[in-house]
């Protein structure tokens, strides 16, 4: 009997993000066996590095208990500093910087006003968010903006071996931030007010100061991925943003990361990449855009459920 | 405190503070009467119920929500959920029926996840919001369809000499403060949301914080049947503002987010305020991109002004 609940317990512990996408590799190898090609397969996942980047920052947002969901405003804005013409004079360096300042700022904001002034973080990023995308759209006065600079586009198509280099990239600061996690103590501190602010709070964990820090570099991950992502596209979107948040909170609930669990970066790593094989089975499959909306809602729904379930039996 | 004081800044009051709003919202009215001469015309007026009405009906459903400590985000997808079933080629007492039984399945959906699942309610109505919005743009993938003739008589024209839309508002403020201020459920609405003892005097929580996610819901589909009514047609993305605007405006009114703290007074105010300023913006020819930034700001501002305990979400 003890066995069993501790076979049971060790089969739990797995992100559901592994097991989802485990199914969904079988699937396509039963489906389209010819697509099981690494060059085919890194296309893929060079769709979600941007989706990829932004779980970083999010997976350190929701383990402190708190959310962001103003991603889509950061890289709508970056998206258009960098399109719209005003920059073309500017060497590529000090473009790069500025957009990352922007990601810095916005999440500065956020993170003031949800650990200093305690406001609810959901309404402080989601008005955020409006204000950001209102401010691009004035600017651009509605039109799409123009060209990325060729730069940009070069970078994006460059492929070491047979892995393009946003792939890279991506495993690099996914390893980096696993690294930090590991042996900073910042990433003690997040841990612990993952499994309880209050004892956190009561044993000397600054989580004011902690929460602003994730809110911080969450911003800051919002303002990369923008950069790849807008060097994914030739030309500028007007449109982008909120089915990115939703499923960088998706792929960070299916890693395993959910309010009041510690921060782990594989699990959502893998959920990033269950994201890119979903959309191609889903391709694949046939599905139109609102099977796509009703599927990713249902994965998020029953990702939190298991957990809700696991957090009653304990 | 002088007795003045005390009517508008009330000690240890249930309804939260909607006096300063209402302020607020007199202080809009006087600006615009003065400064923009079609403010007070007969049509402005009108425009303004008509802007209002749906708002208010969905902001009632999101406060019942917000009292028990929820938040729905899914209110938008099911307005435009609504709208869809609406413009199916079928006469209107099987599409009013079946719409309002959708929401409530909608409605079921979160509370169950929320109360009996455990899941936060922002990520339950925010994965339910996904799939209603997809299955909106399922029914009915881009805007067009025709609504029955009934439906849209029942949203323009006249009856007895009073105009439709301040009809439905009426008709909303009366059941509204029946659910909220007249009854033994709207009682443990409060009680819910302001402790955690509530459920130790025999109130049934799971129960009534599920039913106050149906009727959020509900409230939502009455709205999709006002908007359908009056555009005579579905749209898959008709709702999408109404999820941020009805808490922006029923956090305008004074109702706490942390639950157990509001009114239904308040939140009309708090409409009002959110009609008023989309109708002088309009009037001030404000363009509609600043219009959003501006409304974005107001909720940031209300939001940061709120004080609370926790840190998060």
């Amino acid at each position: 009997m003890t066995s069993r609940s501790s076979l049971l317990r060790a089969a739990l512990r797995i992100p559901p993000s592994c097991v989802v996408f485990a199914v969904l590799l079988i699937t396509l190898w039963v489906l389209r066996p010819n697509m099981m090609n690494p060059a085919i397969l890194g296309t893929f996942a060079r769709q979600v590095v941007p989706l990829g980047i932004v779980v970083l920052g999010q997976l350190l947002v929701i383990s402190s208990r708190s959310i962001d969901l103003s991603a889509g405003g950061i890289i709508l804005l970056v998206n258009y500093l960098i399109s719209s013409g005003l920059l073309y004079s500017w060497p590529l360096l000090p473009i790069i910087l500025l957009c990352l300042g922007v990601g810095l700022a916005v999440g500065l904001v956020n993170g003031l006003l949800v650990g200093k002034r305690r406001a609810s973080a959901v309404i402080v990023t989601l008005a955020i968010n409006i204000v950001l995308i209102g401010l691009v759209e004035y600017l651009a006065n509605g039109k799409p903006p123009g060209d990325v600079p060729a730069e940009f586009r070069a970078l994006y198509n460059l492929r070491f071996w047979t892995i393009p280099a946003p792939v890279m990239f991506w495993i690099a600061l996914a390893g980096i931030m696993s690294a930090f996690l590991g042996a900073s103590v910042f990433g003690r501190f997040v841990w612990s007010i993952g499994s309880n602010p209050t004892s956190a709070y009561f044993s000397g964990v600054p989580v004011e100061r902690t929460v602003v820090a994730a809110h911080v570099i969450a911003g800051l991950m919002s303002a990369v991925a923008a950069l790849v992502q807008t060097s994914s596209i030739a030309v500028g979107s007007v449109r982008f943003g909120p089915e990115l948040v939703m499923n960088s909170i998706a792929a960070t609930i299916l890693g395993g990361v959910v309010f009041g669990r510690p921060a782990e970066v594989w699990g959502p790593f893998v959920g990033v990449l269950c994201f890119a094989l979903l959309f191609v089975v889903m391709t694949t499959m046939g599905v139109q855009e609102p099977g796509k909306l009703i599927v990713q809602g249902l994965i998020i729904l029953l990702a939190a459920i298991f957990y809700g379930l696991r957090s009653k039996s304990n | 405190m002088s007795k003045v004081g005390r009517i508008f800044f009330p000690a240890n009051s249930r309804h939260g503070l909607w006096t300063i709003p209402l302020l607020v919202a007199i202080c809009c009215c006087v600006g615009l009467a003065i400064s923009t001469a079609d403010f007070v015309s007969r049509q402005n007026v009108l425009n303004l119920f008509a802007q209002a009405a749906p708002l208010i009906l969905v902001s009632i459903g999101q406060m019942i929500v917000i009292l028990v400590k929820g938040l729905d985000l899914s209110v938008g997808s099911v307005v435009s959920l609504t709208t869809g079933i609406l413009s199916l080629n079928a006469p209107f007492y099987v599409t009013v029926p079946a719409a309002m039984l959708t929401a409530a399945v909608v409605g079921l959906l979160n509370g169950v996840a929320v109360t009996r699942f455990r899941v936060h309610p922002i990520i339950a109505t925010l994965s339910i919001m996904g799939i209603t919005q997809g299955a909106a743009m399922f029914v009915r993938p881009s805007a067009g369809g025709t609504v029955a003739s009934e439906i849209v008589a029942l949203v323009s024209g006249e009856l007895f000499g009073i105009y439709m839309p301040v009809i439905w508002t009426i008709a909303a403020i009366l059941v509204g403060w029946r659910i909220v201020h007249g009854s033994r459920f709207g009682l443990h609405l409060f009680a819910i949301g302001g402790g955690e003892t509530a459920a130790t005097f025999g109130i049934a929580e799971q129960r009534n914080e599920v039913a106050a996610y149906v009727l959020s819901s509900c409230f939502a589909a009455a709205a999709g049947i006002f908007l359908a009514g009056r555009i005579a047609s579905g749209d898959p993305n008709i709702g999408t503002q109404y999820a941020v605007d009805s808490i922006t405006a029923v956090a305008l009114g004074g109702t706490q987010l942390a639950g157990g703290i509001g009114s239904l007074h308040g939140t009309l105010i708090g409409c009002g305020l959110l009609a008023l300023i989309a109708n002088g913006m309009n009037l001030l020819n404000v363009s509609a991109f600043v219009q959003t930034i501006v409304k974005g700001a107001i909720l940031l501002l209300v939001i940061a002004l709120q004080p609370r305990k926790s840190i998060g979400l």
